[in-house]
């Protein structure tokens, strides 16, 4: 499996995503919302960005274009040297499941299945062998060795959300994109995936992409990317947590400032 | 808590129609027949006229009330089970259980209520249309009249109202009863009456022997045992789908790919909410097995008895089949208004799945590898109903064990449940994929 993923990241394009002005517009006429607005933006392979923005600034819209999940009103997304437009469904998922882990805000965890089985599960779709001991390995980091066989319902929304991180990673994807990971996590737990994730920048040389809140989260990445209003807000290279709540409680200022003047 | 159920109803209409559909055909055909009893109860009807019209509703009236109690019934069991997620969230927001449950039970009497009015139009009609039936085969006077009074509205709103009130009344209980952890209890509760609807069953086929030789309602008992070995096999499906899935699942992991292993996992791990979907299926197999091979012997019989001369005969036959063909056809509407909601439901699942990396395609052979083990398991324990009444009225009615029918008349029956199981799902399912997978997966359902 190592083996093969490393011919794969010899045929990659040192830019493993490449936005250009991508704009997502949800509702129509009266109600529209502009959530992804005129976004540009190239991360290098073996990159850690976090992107941070109020809530409701367009970041896990603009997470979902990136993966092809949202098909952008206008604009170019590129990943792993792919362009994603124009592609049937069926392309896109077969595409998505051998390149991209997406760890969903919700989970999204199929509740039929266990623990196991669902983090295996793309490997199942895609026709790939099911390596049971390196799954294990993957959920004993996260904390889970003990829930192998438990469903869904069964677990606290801090697990839901380590099987989801597990079955992002199980795949050896070239890119990862997370949307609040660590959002249902206690300090010890967040730290723990804050950790893989860094591993798999770090040691596997994948790109990984992660919406956050937290500062401290955003300080394990290369850089961060800051969103508001659809914007891009600007971007802080070698985070640290001081940094990056300075810069957000300014974001917030200016959100607010825009708000109040109307503009 | 009424002024809630009723803005619930308004609010979503579309997932009232599977209900509503269920409780309007369901109060048709009891209406359309038990409007006989009104018919022959009025005054200067002559007394062989009375007879037959009281006769036929009894017989089908009769067990047709009684599929369509259940019927009704699994469709509201169906449709409460599909709100877990609603009900979860009045709960969370500080709706006591008591609240909860008078909400949906109140909902439930709205629909049958609704249903039922709606119903009063086509049942006269239909009435009218059965009487010439009886008329053209000689059964009836020409110069009886149709009339549809008290018993055809009372059976009508009682049947309907007790089916869907009941069955929402005990399926959000148990909802209630999960949520709070006695499942178990809920288990055992679930295969005594599984046990009792057999025992029922047995009993009522046993009962075939008792009747005299003559007794012209003879199919009466045959038929209420099928219908009752079918919904006790029904409630007991839970683990009779383990049993097809024990036999079924090495293959399937074998050849069948990921479609395959969703369709073993969902089938094995969600048998309880499947029981509510093969119960019409179940239903349907026993109940056109059953009275089509009974009814063709029960011709047979006629037949060779010499009683009637031939051209009677043959409208007698049209009449017998017209009946039966009633029941069957709303026990093969209600299996496709079942089938369709529950799969129309999924909506949400189909789009997480697409997110986890399943292709359309793969959705699309998980449905229908699910259709088979469903197809399977219905037509073997509707067979095996449907046979037990068969075998009991033909023993009573020529001695022998087995039809003269032959194999046709279940081939059939099997082919349109087939049928009805795939297309249905398939269709509803390749509809419900047009939504995108993010979109789909966001729904709260
Ligand atoms: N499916 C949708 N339909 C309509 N509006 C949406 C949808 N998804 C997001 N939005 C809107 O787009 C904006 C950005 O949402 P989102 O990307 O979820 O923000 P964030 O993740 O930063 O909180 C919000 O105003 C939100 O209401
Ligand atoms: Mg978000």
């Amino acid at each position: 499996m190592a083996r093969r993923n490393d011919h794969e990241q010899t045929s990659t394009t040192a830019e493993a995503l490449r936005l250009e002005s991508v704009t997502k517009v949800y509702g129509t006429a009266g109600s529209a919302v502009t959530a992804v607005d005129h976004v540009s933006l190239s991360l290098p392979a073996g990159s850690f960005t976090a992107v941070m923005g109020p809530s409701g600034s367009g970041k896990s819209t603009l997470l979902k274009c990136a993966a092809g999940l949202e098909q952008p009103d206008s604009g170019v997304v590129v990943v792993d040297g792919t362009e994603m437009k124009g592609r049937s469904e069926a392309a896109l998922i077969k595409f998505r499941r051998r390149r991209i882990g997406f760890v969903f805000q919700d989970y999204n965890l199929l509740p039929t299945l266990t623990v196991t089985e669902n983090t295996t599960l793309p490997l199942k779709l895609a026709g790939r062998r099911i390596d049971r001991d390196r799954a294990r390995d993957i959920l004993t980091q996260v904390g889970l060795q003990d829930r192998l066989d438990h469903r869904p319902d069964e677990l606290s929304g801090g697990q839901r959300q380590r099987v989801a991180i597990a079955r992002a990673l199980v795949t050896e994807p070239g890119v990862v994109f997370a949307d609040e990971p660590t959002g249902a996590l206690d300090t010890r737990s967040a730290r723990d995936v804050l950790d893989l994730l860094r591993e798999a920048v770090h040691v596997h040389g994948r790109t990984v992409v992660m919406v956050t809140h937290d500062p401290v989260a955003a300080s394990y990445a290369d850089s961060v990317q800051f969103l508001a209003d659809g914007r891009l807000a600007g971007r802080l290279a070698d985070p640290t947590v001081d940094a990056v709540a300075q810069r957000l409680a300014h974001l917030g200022d200016a959100v607010a400032d825009q708000t109040a003047t109307g503009v | 808590m009424l002024q809630l159920a009723m803005r619930s109803v308004r609010q979503r209409p579309g997932r009232f129609f599977a209900t509503l559909l269920s409780a309007f055909l369901g109060a048709t055909v009891i209406m359309t027949f038990n409007s006989m009893l009104d018919t022959a109860g009025a005054s200067g009807v002559d007394p062989v006229s009375e007879e037959s019209l009281n006769s036929a509703a009894q017989v089908v009236g009769g067990y047709g009330t009684l599929l369509v109690f259940f019927a009704v019934a699994s469709t509201l069991t169906v449709n409460v089970r599909q709100r877990d997620a609603e009900i979860g969230l009045l709960h969370s927001v500080g709706a006591t259980p008591a609240q909860i449950k008078w909400m949906i039970t109140g909902e439930a009497v709205v629909v049958a209520l609704v249903g039922t009015l709606a119903a009063v139009g086509p049942a006269v009609l239909g009435g009218q249309v059965l009487l010439e039936q009886f008329k053209d085969s000689g059964q009836v006077a020409q110069d009886v009249d149709h009339v549809f009074g008290p018993v055809a509205l009372a059976t009508g709103i009682s049947i309907t109202l007790l089916a869907s009130a009941g069955a929402a009344f005990l399926a959000v209980r148990r909802a209630a009863k999960a949520r709070s952890g006695t499942r178990r209890r809920g288990v055992r509760v679930r295969v005594l009456a599984g046990c009792a609807a057999l025992a029922a069953g047995a009993s009522g086929v046993g009962a075939t022997f008792a009747m005299e030789k003559t007794e012209p309602m003879a199919m009466a008992p045959p038929a209420y045992g099928a219908i009752l070995l079918a919904v006790g096999l029904a409630i007991l499906s839970p683990a009779l789908l383990r049993l097809v899935l024990a036999v079924l699942e090495g293959p399937l992991a074998a050849f069948g790919g990921a479609g395959a292993y969703l369709a073993v996992r969902n089938v094995r791990r969600r048998a309880a909410e499947l029981s509510g979907t093969l119960m019409p299926l179940i239903l349907f197999v026993a109940l056109a097995t059953a009275t089509l091979y009974m009814q063709g012997v029960q011709n047979d019989a006629i037949k060779e008895s010499g009683l009637v001369r031939t051209v009677d005969d043959k409208n007698l036959e049209t009449l017998n089949f017209v009946i039966v063909g009633i029941i069957v056809a709303f026990a093969y509407i209600m299996l496709i208004n079942t089938l369709y909601a529950a799969t129309a439901y999924r909506r949400r699942e189909f789009g997480q799945e697409r997110l986890a990396g399943a292709t359309p395609a793969q959705v699309m052979r998980m449905i229908g590898w699910e259709g088979l083990l469903l197809t399977l398991a219905g037509v073997l324990y509707g067979s095996l109903a449907g046979l037990a009444g068969i075998v009991a009225f033909t023993r009573f009615r020529t001695g022998s064990s087995l039809p003269d029918q032959g194999l046709g008349l279940w081939l059939g029956t099997v082919a349109a449940a087939a049928a009805a199981t795939f297309l249905t799902s398939l269709l509803t399912a390749h509809r419900a994929l047009r939504v995108r997978a993010v979109t789909a997966a966001a729904v709260i359902a």
